[in-house]
C-alpha cells in the first residue's frame, strides 16, 4: 500500500551482482549521451534512467533498420554498395507509419519525396549542437600477428614433407608433461600437514606475545624476551609493536579552508554569545588539532601534557543540533582530550550551516 | 500540347528538386549532427549497408552517414517533442486542480509514461513495469499479510 503504487518505476534496488561488460555497452553509452543531448535541446531538463536508456535503444535500432532497408534496396538494384536514394526509399519505409505527403503516389521521383522535403527543411531550421565528446574510430580491431614460419625462425621442418613456407611447430615444452608436475601431486598430503603445524606455530606464537602484553606495559614490548616472537613480530605489521612519538613521520593534517573560513564567518543561525567565543573555539581546538597529528604516536600521559600546558582548563558542552555524537565533557583532565576530538569529528560529518550552541558554565 | 506542358512542368520541378536535394547533401558537408558519424557507421556496417572506407576523400560517402545521422535526429527530436507535450499537458491538468497548493514543480522530465504514450503513435509498444516487489505479499495490507 504505501510504497506500491505510488512509484512508477523510478525507484528499485540495485542488484549487487558484478556488471558483466558486453561488446555493445561502449556504443550503447554514446548513444545515450546523444539522445540525451537532443532531448535537451528540445526543452528537457532531467531524464529517467529507463526512459533514456528506451529511448536510445529505440534510436539505435532506428538507424540498424535504416541500414537493413537501404541494402535490401540496393541489392533489389543489383548492386553491392548502397546510394542515397536507397537510404531515401529505406526512410520513407520507416516513414510510412506517421505518413508523409506523397506517400500514396507510387511512381514519384524520389527527390521530391515528402521524406526528402521534411528532412531538408529540419536541417535548416534545425541549430547545429555538435557531440559532447570526441569518440575514437571504434570497433578498434586488434592486430593479429601471425604466427611466424619455419623460414622465418630458421628451422629445418621435422618432417621432409612439410614445407617450410608454413607456420613452424610450437614448443615441445607447451604439450609434454613436465616430470614436476606429478611429484607435487603426490606430496599434497605432505604439504597439508606441513600448513597445518605452520598455523599452529603462528597460534602458539600469538598466544605467548598477548600473554607477554598483559604482563608488562606497552613499553617493554619492544624489548621482548624470546627471539622467536620478534620473528614472528618482525614478519606480521599488525602484531608488531606500536609507534613511539615521533619514531615515525606523518604528515601534517591541513586544514580545509572553508572549515577555517566558515567559523570566522558569522551564522545568523547561530545565537549571539556563539559568535563572541568563535575565535576562543579555534584557538582550543588548536591543541587537539596537533593532537591528532600526532595520534597514532602518542601516547596518553604525553597528550595530558600538551593540553594542560598550553591553556588553562575550561569547561564547555557542544551541542549539535538533532544529533549529538559528542559525549559531554567532564571536569577530569583525562576526558577533555578524549572528548574534544570527538566534537571535531562531529563538526565535520555535519552540515556547514548548522551549528550547535556554544555555552560556558 | 497538355502533355508537353506537364512534361515540361514536370521537368522544371524535377531540375528544382533536384537542385535542392544537391544542395542539401553539400550542406550535409557543414552540418554536424548530435550523433556522432562513428556510431553511425558502426550500426549501419552491423546491419549490412556497405559503405566504402569513410577515410578517403569520398564525400558521397560521408553524405549517406551523414543523411542517416540527420534523419536519426529527426526522428528523436520529434519523439522528444511529443513526450514534452503530454509532459506538459499532464503539468497543466495538475496545476488546474490545485491552485491553491505551491506550483507544480517545473523541471521537465522524460518519463516512461510520456515516452510510451508518444512512441506509440510512431508504432513502438514500449511498456514498463509499475513497481518491482521482492515477494508476493509486498504492498498488501497489513491485516491480510499477517494471515
Amino acid at each position: 500500500m504505501s510504497d506500491g503504487g505510488g512509484e512508477s518505476g523510478s525507484k528499485h534496488q540495485q542488484p549487487h551482482t558484478k556488471r558483466k561488460f558486453s561488446g555493445d555497452d561502449f556504443s550503447q553509452a554514446i548513444a545515450k549521451v546523444a539522445v540525451a543531448q537532443i532531448c535537451e535541446r528540445v526543452g528537457f531538463q532531467t531524464f529517467q534512467q529507463s526512459a533514456l536508456g528506451k529511448l536510445a535503444d529505440i534510436a539505435v535500432r532506428y538507424i540498424n533498420s535504416v541500414g537493413k532497408a537501404a541494402n535490401f534496396y540496393a541489392n533489389l538494384s543489383g548492386r553491392a554498395e548502397g546510394n542515397v536514394f536507397d537510404i531515401f526509399q529505406g526512410l520513407e519505409d520507416l516513414g510510412l507509419d506517421q505518413g508523409f505527403s506523397g506517400a500514396s503516389d507510387i511512381n514519384h521521383c524520389l527527390a521530391s519525396s515528402g521524406i526528402v522535403r521534411e528532412l531538408i527543411q529540419y536541417a535548416n531550421e534545425a541549430t547545429d549542437v555538435p557531440f559532447a565528446y570526441a569518440i575514437p574510430h571504434f570497433p578498434v580491431v586488434k592486430d593479429r600477428k601471425p604466427k611466424s614460419s619455419f623460414l622465418q625462425i630458421g628451422e629445418e621442418p621435422p618432417i621432409e614433407d612439410i614445407p617450410a613456407w608454413l607456420p613452424a611447430f610450437p614448443d615441445p615444452q607447451t604439450y609434454f608433461e613436465s616430470p614436476s608436475q606429478n611429484e607435487r601431486a603426490s606430496d599434497s598430503y605432505t604439504e597439508k600437514i606441513e600448513l597445518g603445524k605452520q598455523q599452529r606455530k603462528m597460534e602458539m606464537s600469538m598466544v605467548n606475545l598477548q600473554r607477554q602484553f598483559s604482563e608488562s606495559g606497552p613499553s617493554s614490548f619492544v624489548h621482548g624476551d624470546s627471539s622467536k616472537e620478534k620473528k614472528t613480530v618482525e614478519s606480521n605489521p599488525f602484531l608488531s609493536a606500536p609507534l613511539h612519538f615521533e619514531e615515525k613521520e606523518v604528515s601534517s593534517v591541513v586544514l580545509p579552508a572553508k572549515l577555517s573560513k566558515e567559523v570566522a564567518l558569522q551564522n545568523p543561525v547561530a545565537k549571539k554569545h556563539v559568535v563572541d567565543n568563535h575565535i576562543s573555539v579555534m584557538e582550543t581546538f588548536a591543541p587537539a588539532l596537533e593532537a591528532m597529528k600526532n595520534r597514532f604516536c602518542e601516547s596518553t600521559e604525553e597528550q595530558k601534557n600538551i593540553q594542560l600546558d598550553q591553556r588553562p582548563p575550561v569547561q564547555f558542552k557542544i551541542g549539535v543540533g538533532k544529533k549529538s555524537l559528542v559525549k559531554p565533557l567532564k571536569s577530569s583532565p583525562q576526558n577533555m582530550d578524549g572528548g574534544k576530538i570527538d566534537p571535531w569529528f562531529c563538526k565535520e560529518n555535519e552540515n556547514d550551516e548548522r551549528k550547535g550552541d556554544l555555552k560556558i558554565f | 500540347m497538355n502533355h508537353n506542358n506537364n512534361f515540361q512542368q514536370s521537368s522544371d520541378g524535377r531540375h528544382d528538386d533536384d537542385a535542392a536535394l544537391t544542395e542539401f547533401l553539400s550542406s550535409l558537408m557543414g552540418y554536424t549532427p548530435t550523433i556522432p558519424d562513428e556510431l553511425v557507421e558502426h550500426y549501419l556496417a552491423k546491419s549490412g549497408f556497405q559503405c566504402p572506407d569513410v577515410r578517403l576523400n569520398c564525400c558521397l560517402c560521408f553524405c549517406r552517414i551523414r543523411l542517416v545521422a540527420v534523419a536519426t535526429q529527426k526522428f528523436v527530436a520529434e519523439v522528444a517533442t511529443d513526450a514534452l507535450q503530454q509532459c506538459k499537458a499532464r503539468q497543466a491538468a495538475v496545476v488546474k486542480d490545485k491552485r491553491d497548493k505551491q506550483q507544480k514543480d517545473k523541471r521537465l522530465i522524460l518519463t516512461m509514461e510520456d515516452l510510451s504514450k508518444a512512441l506509440r503513435e510512431y508504432g513502438v509498444n514500449v511498456k514498463h513495469q509499475e513497481y518491482f516487489a521482492d515477494n508476493p505479499s509486498t504492498g498488501m495490507d497489513p491485516a491480510s499479510k499477517e494471515e
